[in-house]
């Protein structure tokens, strides 16, 4: 078992508070990201649910028992770390064996347990090997080996991809998500990747400046931004800002029709995906603008238009559009995501 | 990308383990070899019997013989070990202390605990004189207090049978030195480990013995290889707070080499042999272990 629930947890350092109020529910066997730019506190709630950061204000529950108080070592909650720090004094076989030898437990039980998880992160054949002959992905995996190897209730990840080429990253998340789906070990995935976050989690937890934005699937996060913010971080870039009447959004640059809204005369801010616009030479358009910028990114072509007093990105798999050009735009209704309007900027 | 964010002094250090060492060492060498013996080539002929000055040109091992079945020589030998052993096991056990409680202090601190290493042996060797004779300032003190009655209640401290005040001069003199070498391993990396100990459920037992001293053993048993030979060599402290019998060894060699007889001398030199093939040693281990740890990517 291991349902883990994060309940308004506040971590300083000194007099800084570097996470304020972060609140998460992580269900047995879920996977969640903490998704966030460097430096917003991703590791410091880690290492608070593992014991290795007192929180100033909060509740940890595991199964409904608090684990604040209790000293890391008798957490069942494992960190991996974003440093493989294997024990260099220890062949591949004893540094997973770690925990195992702390808790005492039988030496034909050891070897059991070892080989099969040496089979599972695919390191069979490596036992004997001393550390420094490891490459990093194979170092990352016995390190991973190494806490998965105790069985803990909570399985916390802090970024151990980010030191891996990106082939090897990719490698290493498909193992993760297997691993995870396999052992169904509740995991807390911590990573600045949103690519990363997306593909490996149940759900994602956004935190941007030490505050949980927005929790959800990755479609919810992707397609269901919460606000401009949480948009951007996922590579939203444009915002249309108007006032909602008779069906549609009516902005500076033009109307759109937004079917199945109601709300008459409130100010609102959507957006609409970069990809989801369409530029296209016949037929209806919503929009129109003079290319401005392009750059060739291989699968499509990122294009910036300027439309009126409106810069909009469009990702489309056209790459002959030039700077100066003048094209036309289709904004799918059903693409464009309203925010929900923050509560004290309503008007009636 | 995470910022290093603790403070790390220790960049300063050069980074291999070798020049350090033997500019520290290098006291105690240039006594050994240099003082005793005006050098090994200009000392070996000399302990062989080889000193025509004072009508010697029979050349024979009978001078390292007779150092090294004299009696003295072993309770004198006894004495050095002890010295230099004893000093170095207690200034290890407290460096292991004090590098865990310096590990995340301030720079500052590390500084302040940084100045023994500037301060001569010699001069440490007098202030202890002052401090702890029956008649020095900490006896004083304890007069004054009416702790002690006279100088004659004071436990004798200073050229006494147990050697106290040299331990206490090397004990004192060592432990930054070691503190550092140890500091510089536990940084690198040192820290994390633990915590992935904790995460993996093993107690502050646990942790110390299967964590803490395989990372910090090799560099602690460089450090401690140093320390050793160098009090093993060394000759001022003993000459100054030791007793007049058993000598150390030093002490001895130099009693003999200056002896008004000069038949005497190729013994001192002799003894001075055997002292520098003792340090050499010693700092050829020390070596040995700091490059193995370096192979294996901890230290330095
Ligand atoms: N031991 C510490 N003492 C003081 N401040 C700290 C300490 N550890 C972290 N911080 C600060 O707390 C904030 C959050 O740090 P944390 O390591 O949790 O960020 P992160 O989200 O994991 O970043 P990254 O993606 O770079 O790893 C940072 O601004 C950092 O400078
Ligand atoms: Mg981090």
């Amino acid at each position: 078992m291991g349902e883990l629930i994060l309940d308004r947890l506040i971590l300083r350092f000194g007099r800084r508070t570097v996470v304020e109020d972060f609140s998460l529910k992580v269900a047995d066997g879920e996977l969640v990201s903490i998704l966030g730019p460097s430096g917003v506190g991703k590791t410091s709630i880690l290492k608070a649910v593992a014991g290795l950061l007192q929180p100033a204000g909060g509740k940890i529950l595991l199964d409904g028992r608090p684990l604040i108080g209790t000293a890391p070592e008798k957490r069942p909650a494992v960190m991996v770390f974003q440093k493989p720090l294997l024990f260099p004094f220890l062949n591949v076989e004893q540094n997973i064996a770690f925990g195992l030898r702390m808790r005492r437990l039988a030496d034909s039980k050891i070897r059991r347990d070892i080989a099969s998880i040496m089979e599972l992160t695919r390191l069979t054949g490596l036992g004997r090997r001393r550390i420094h002959e490891l490459s990093g992905g194979q170092q990352q995996r016995v390190s991973l080996a190494r806490a998965l190897v105790v069985k803990p209730a909570v399985l916390l990840l802090d970024e151990p991809l980010s030191n891996l080429d990106a082939d090897l990253r990719q490698q290493m998340r498909d193992l993760i998500h297997k691993i995870q789906a396999r052992t169904r070990i509740t995991t807390l995935f911590v990573t600045h990747d949103q690519a990363e976050a997306l593909a490996i989690s149940h759900r994602v937890a956004l935190l941007l400046e030490g505050r949980l934005r927005q929790v959800g699937s990755p479609r919810e996060l992707f397609h269901r931004p919460a606000d401009p913010e949480v948009a951007r971080f996922f590579g939203g870039t444009n915002f249309l800002e108007g006032r909602f009447e008779k069906g549609a959004l009516h902005t500076q640059v033009g109307v759109f029709p937004l079917p199945g809204f109601n709300g008459n005369g409130h100010r609102l801010t959507a957006t609409i995906r970069p990809e989801d616009i369409v530029i296209r030479e016949r037929g209806p358009y919503d929009l129109e603008g003079r290319v401005v910028r392009t750059r060739f990114e291989g699968m499509a072509t990122r294009v910036w238009v300027q439309s009126g007093n409106t810069l909009l990105v469009v990702l489309t798999p056209d790459s002959r559009l030039t700077p100066g050009q003048r094209v036309r735009m289709h904004l799918p209704p059903e693409k464009i995501h309203v925010f929900p309007p923050p509560p004290d900027e309503r008007r009636a | 990308m995470t910022e290093e964010r603790r403070p790390i002094p220790l960049k300063r250090l050069p980074r291999t383990g070798a020049v350090r060492p033997l500019a520290l060492l290098a006291p105690a060498l240039i006594v050994v070899l240099v003082l005793f013996g005006g050098g090994l080539i200009l000392g070996l002929p000399q302990s062989l019997g080889y000193l025509p000055a004072a009508g010697m040109s029979k050349i024979s091992l009978k001078h390292f013989q007779r150092v090294l079945f004299d009696p003295d020589f072993f309770s004198s030998l006894g004495l050095t070990l002890y010295v230099a052993g004893v000093s170095t096991l207690i200034a290890a056990a407290l460096s292991l202390l004090a590098a865990m409680a310096l590990v995340e202090s301030p720079r500052w601190l590390l500084f302040i605990f940084q100045i023994p290493l500037t301060v001569p042996h010699l001069v440490i060797a007098i202030a202890m004189a002052f401090l702890l004779a029956p008649s020095g300032m900490v006896a004083r003190l304890f007069q004054n207090l009416g702790w002690i009655s006279g100088p004659g209640d004071f436990p004798l401290l200073i050229n006494d049978p147990f050697c106290i005040g040299i331990l206490l001069t090397y004990v004192w003199k060592e432990i930054p030195f070691m503190t550092l070498m140890i500091l510089s391993a536990l940084k690198n990396s040192g820290m994390e480990m633990l915590d992935v100990g904790r995460t993996l459920n093993a107690g502050p037992w646990q942790r110390f013995r299967y964590i803490l001293l395989p990372i910090l053993l090799p560099s602690l048993g460089a450090a401690g290889l140093i320390v050793f030979a160098y009090t093993f060599g060394a000759f001022e402290v003993p000459y100054l707070l030791g007793q007049t019998y058993p000598m150390s060894l030093p002490v001895w060699a130099y009693r003999n080499y200056s002896d008004v007889d000069l038949a005497a001398r190729p013994e001192g030199i002799a003894i001075g042999i055997v002292i520098a093939v003792g340090v050499t040693g010693c700092i050829i281990a020390s070596q040995r272990l700091a490059r193995g740890q370096k192979r294996r990517g901890t230290v330095f």
